[in-house]
């Protein structure tokens, strides 16, 4: 019998139902206003740095702009967006074809890879501390770079191309081919990419319960089992999150594109943010930019709510079942 | 939803709102009046500048030294803050920090009222080029002599090689030259290369017939008299061909222009299109054999030599919201007037000033000769400001962008439609 199953009982009323006498208002004010003063600093910060730039873009979107102060941007309504859909020049709708292929591949191929490595380098060891600074590098080093970089070793006459020529008398058109382009570049978006997931990774493993696997283990589970049941379902949140990052990141994929193939060959490896920034921007087209733009912020919202709600859907299910 | 959220999305759609009000509210463009240039010469002022292999810090800090020492103005140069200076100009200019001299553009539709009126000036009036580059009769870019463009650099041993005794006239010449040049073993006939410079080659191989065939090209598009793609839907059958022919291999346009350059060098390209400067580069690392220019061909060889394309070299312009436009205008005019300041810009990035020998290396002479041989100068389809341009942003990049196809697979027809397609949107814009 409860507290409250007491209290009835008894007629009267349970200390522990009594509510705590109210502040004086002054009090309440003060707490509010001390309250306030807190979250200021970040309110200040998270409108300067968020709402007013998204505010600004959703703007531009419905406008005509050049992007120079001194020229005032025309209000055109729809015809941003309008244009985007329709595409006139059949430019915009093959770069949303790459974005998706590269977001989608590379996100589910850069978690599959993560993943695989932090169950191997999760036990505590010198080696391992080692194998995770190595698979973490990638990360540190800037996309630009790590485009040119890989340019300089896949491009026609790069290193790679020159050690297969000399073993088997022909190169392999890593950035020449508009096929082989797109799966090299969604190749060194990954190697640049899973240092982050794997660190996930690698935390959320530590929070796996060592019992739990044990006693599976004891009760005669297999490795995969361990995996499957246990290691796997309390993985689930970090899963959730690496997952939806990762897509995020490269919805927005840019710069090493820039660096390893510029867009080409033609418009082949061309992406979303790149027709924004190096088409869009680069023309001074601002307004299509930002309608660009709010469109990106769009879909990201859309697949980023739509992985969390199904993660809540499958984790309540899971619940009932248990 | 409780009122709290009510209250807390409700504060978020005001603040919105007051941005964008701010931003409907905030966008003055600042004072009308043109800054002086009749003030005091001295200070600091701030040059943006193109820097390339050619173009180093170094070379512009030597180049504007002995304007410093003799005016006492300090000129800080700076590279772009972008992929290129066209990038970053507009970009300082939304950011309020433009700088007060730009070097290598030309202005735009989007640029040229930011740009100040050098007209009144008369050293800017004695500048080359001056007409086809000026507006409706104003000056707001001066430039210090004339690029070529359309350069064909060969290697006379392949072509020696190859039993080709005289460089090729008309286009079937010219496909012969090529054929030759493939059956003698040559790795690549005809070099083309990545990014920028598959777009820039293709064009520059096809100025002179262009020209001869529809003179004034760009005036006749932006009139609806004639269509872009059917404009170089002969060019990008050239191409296709010797595509198909495997003159040139789609690793070309997946090689960039150095590689490129140093391939040529070293022995292995035949015909190299390329602008004036490659003759600095070819000074700078000379190679074995003995290499020839020649201008591109023409469907009728008694026109030959047809009209060659030709920029303003090293463009200038001076930015209106300028706080010191008179130590701008001043380092202009010693930038396009000063002889030895032409001369050493010359020799940073090559091109030919009339009435004065810029040729600073046997490379530079011989294309100044092929200049001189050119019976007019036609400037190209990217360019930007002048009656010749055409109505359309992003030229270069999007001409860029589909010829490269013609390496994929894709048609001619194709190629000429789609780049029509493309010019009507964009004109409608």
């Amino acid at each position: 019998m409860t507290a409250v199953d007491t209290a009835r009982v008894g007629g009267h009323r349970s200390p522990a139902r009594r509510t705590p006498p109210r502040p004086p208002r002054w009090r309440r004010i003060g707490e509010q206003a001390l309250n306030g003063a807190f979250t200021l600093p970040a309110l200040i910060i998270y409108v300067g740095l968020m709402v007013i730039p998204v505010g600004y873009a959703v703007y531009y979107s419905f406008t005509e702009y050049n992007g120079i102060p001194s020229q005032s941007p025309e209000w055109v309504g729809l015809d941003n967006y309008t244009r985007i859909f329709a595409d006139p020049a059949s430019e915009m709708h093959s770069s949303l074809l790459v974005t998706a292929a590269i977001a989608i591949i590379g996100s589910l191929v850069v978690n599959a890879v993560a993943l695989a490595l932090a169950l191997l380098l999760q036990k505590k060891s010198r080696f391992n501390t080692v194998g995770r600074v190595v698979m973490f590098y990638p990360h540190v080093l800037s996309a630009l770079i790590v485009g040119f970089l890989w340019q300089a070793l896949l491009g026609p006459h790069g290193a790679i191309n020159g050690l297969i020529e000399a073993s088997v008398g022909s190169t392999i058109p890593f950035l020449s081919d508009p096929n082989v382009a797109l799966w090299t570049l969604i190749g060194v978006i990954i190697w640049a990419q899973f240092g982050v997931q794997l660190v996930l990774y690698i935390a959320g493993l530590q929070t796996v319960s060592a019992e739990l696997q044990e006693a599976a283990r004891i009760d005669g589970a297999t490795r995969v089992q361990v995996f499957r049941h246990v290691t796997w379902p309390a993985l689930a949140p970090t899963f959730t999150i690496a997952l939806v990052t990762s897509l995020l990141s490269l919805l927005k994929a840019y710069d090493v594109v820039l660096g390893l193939t510029n867009g080409g060959p033609g418009d082949a490896t061309q992406t979303w943010a790149y027709e924004i920034l190096a088409v869009s921007f680069a023309n001074n087209r601002v307004g299509l930019a930002c309608a660009q733009a709010v469109l990106l912020i769009v879909v990201a919202a859309i697949l980023s709510f739509s992985i969390m709600a199904l993660r809540r859907r499958a984790d309540a299910g899971a619940e009932a079942i248990s | 939803m409780s009122s709290h959220s009510h209250r807390r999305y409700g504060w978020i759609a005001l603040t919105a709102a007051a941005a964008i009000t701010l931003t409907a509210c905030g966008s003055d463009g600042g004072s009308d009046e043109p800054p002086s240039t009749d003030g005091e010469v001295g200070g600091e002022i701030r040059m943006l500048v193109n820097i390339t292999d050619n173009l180093t810090q170094e070379k512009w800090d030597e180049l504007v030294a002995p304007f410093e020492e003799e005016t006492g103005v300090d000129v800080v140069i700076e590279g772009p803050t972008g992929q290129s200076v066209a990038e970053s100009f507009p970009a300082l200019l939304a950011a309020g920090t433009a700088p007060d001299v730009i070097q290598s553009i030309f202005p735009t539709a989007d640029t040229a009222p930011e740009v100040l009126d050098l007209t009144d000036f008369d050293w800017a009036n004695e500048t080359p080029m001056v007409d086809t580059y000026s507006t409706d009769g104003m000056i707001n870019v001066v430039g210090v002599g004339t690029q070529a463009q359309s350069v064909l650099y060969y290697n006379k041993d392949l072509f020696a090689e190859a039993g080709i005794d005289e460089t090729p006239k008309t286009w079937d010449e010219f496909d012969a030259a090529l054929a030759a040049l493939a059956d003698s073993g040559v790795q690549t006939p005809i070099g083309f290369a990545s990014d920028w410079a598959t777009g820039v080659q293709a064009q520059q191989i096809w100025h002179p017939q262009q020209n001869v065939t529809t003179p004034s090209w760009q005036a006749a598009v932006a009139s609806g008299e004639s269509d872009l793609g059917e404009q170089f839907l002969p060019l990008f059958e050239h191409i296709a061909s010797w595509v198909d022919d495997g003159y040139t291999v789609p690793d070309d346009i997946a090689t960039d222009s150095g590689t490129q350059e140093a391939k040529f060098i070293d022995g292995d390209v035949g015909i190299y299109p390329m602008g004036s400067w490659f003759a600095t580069t070819l000074a700078s690392s000379p190679p074995e054999f003995e290499v020839g220019v020649f201008s591109p061909p023409l469907d009728d060889e008694s026109a030959y030599p047809g009209p060659m394309g030709a920029t303003l070299a090293s463009p200038y312009m001076i930015w209106n919201g300028t706080e010191n436009a008179s130590s701008a205008a001043a380092l202009v005019e010693y930038l396009v007037s000063d002889e030895d300041a032409i001369v050493a810009q010359a020799q940073m990035d090559d091109f030919s000033r009339e009435g004065l020998d810029t040729s600073t290396n046997e490379y530079s002479g011989l294309v100044q000769e092929l200049m001189n041989s050119a019976p007019e100068l036609v400037v190209p389809g990217n360019q930007t400001v002048g009656d010749l341009a055409l109505p359309v942003a992003g030229f270069n990049p999007k001409f860029t962008e589909l010829v490269q196809q013609l390496w994929l697979g894709s048609s001619a027809d194709d190629i000429a439609s789609n780049l029509s397609s493309w010019y009507e949107a964009e004109k409608s814009e």
